[in-house]
């Protein structure tokens, strides 16, 4: 407040207030003294009046940015089950892959070692040093031999094909992380957001997920994808044939 | 059935466009290109040297279902067999890839079984 102001605000009251001292006037004295105190009284109430408002619509905000709530009770939950869901898959998918290496090496080995009892005989038989029934038992060998490559490198290659299939997981786990990092960016955003309502209080709005429908979802996951997610394959080809497809 | 069909494969993982590269050499497609979105699935398009269409659908950049509508909006794509290979598993998005005009939708994970019959339903429905 300038001199000038305060002059203005209290200047008639103060002479007021020393007019009925010099006269003695008790009652009048009183008046103008309560006069001078409500005035300053009105300053502190309309004060915290604002405040009080300030106050009551920062928490108004507050309650109401929906999408905080969202977080912090669905989509932050829904991203542990998320996350544990991708643990399950590369654990699997390592299970899977192993078995199948283990699988894959003893047939490898057990080719391996015929051949190579084979052509021990083979080379006798070379050298001309084999008996007539060597020679039967030689030729039994190689039937069975020739038919036991064939069926197991049969059984080899389905098991590399089985392998690359299982690599898939890399593209599902993925796809789930990224909605997962997109998910703590959001957190990060909007926890700002809440930090600068806390100390000021013209905060924009935290943004939205606008582009969430036509990027796609990711994989569903059971447990968290409720609702209107499709069953495997078969649900998918029924629902195309209902649509000509 | 013609093993000389070209393909472009367009998905964001690497690893899932490996995938579906070598299941195309299984069948015997030996012609597949490779694209990470939509953005650079479209131009190779309109070079004109692609048969058959296999696409993501969740891409950062351009997504599948955006790639789809472009080509069925592109009057010399117009009628180019385009399968969908996804993981998105709602029935609404089912439904508006099928608006959208795609011929065929495998949701992942996959089976190389599933992949040939739909590849397979597709081609001996293609027009010759």
């Amino acid at each position: 407040m300038t001199p000038e102001e305060l002059k203005a605000r209290y200047g008639n009251l103060v002479l007021n207030l020393s007019a009925a001292l010099e006269a003695g006037d008790e009652t009048a004295f009183s008046a103008h003294l309560n006069a001078i105190m409500r005035d300053r009284d009105d300053g502190l109430w309309s004060q915290l009046r604002k405040l009080t408002t300030d106050l009551g619509s920062a928490l108004e905000r507050f309650q109401l940015d929906s999408r905080l709530v969202d977080l912090a009770e669905k989509e932050v939950p829904d991203a542990k089950h998320r996350l544990d869901y991708v643990l399950k898959m590369t654990d699997e998918a390592a299970h899977k892959t192993m078995d199948l290496v283990e699988q894959s090496g003893p047939l490898a080995g057990r080719i391996s070692s015929d051949a190579e009892k084979l052509s021990t005989m083979w080379q006798q038989f070379r050298n001309r040093q084999i008996s007539p029934e060597d020679f039967r038992n030689l030729l039994d060998q190689m039937e069975v031999f020739l038919n036991d490559v064939r069926s197991t490198s049969e059984q080899l290659r389905r098991n590399l094909a089985e392998v690359l299939m299982t690599q898939g997981y890399q593209d599902l786990s993925g796809q789930i992380i990224r909605g997962v990092i997109k998910l703590v960016d959001e957190v990060e955003l909007t926890l700002g957001h809440l930090v600068h309502l806390a100390t000021s209080h013209t905060g924009k709005e935290a943004p939205g997920d606008k582009f969430r429908e036509s990027r796609g979802h990711g994989p569903a996951v059971p447990g968290v994808d409720h609702g209107n997610v499709v069953n495997g394959q078969q649900d998918i080809d029924a629902l195309l044939s209902g649509l000509g497809i | 059935m013609s093993k000389d069909l070209r393909f472009l494969v367009v998905d964001d993982f690497s690893t899932m466009r490996r995938i579906i590269k070598n299941l195309l050499h299984d069948l015997g497609y030996q012609n597949v290109t490779e694209a990470d979105d939509g953005n650079t699935a479209l131009p190779i398009l309109q070079a004109g040297n692609v048969d058959f269409l296999i696409t993501d659908w969740n891409m950062p950049g351009m997504p599948g279902l955006e790639l789809l509508k472009a080509v069925r909006s592109d009057p010399k794509l117009a009628k180019l067999p385009v399968l969908m290979l996804t993981a998105e598993a709602k029935r609404e998005q089912i439904v508006e890839a099928a608006q959208a005009g795609v011929n065929g939708y495998v949701i992942k994970p996959f089976t190389a079984v599933t992949l040939k019959e739909k590849l397979d339903k597709i081609l001996e429905s293609r027009p010759k």
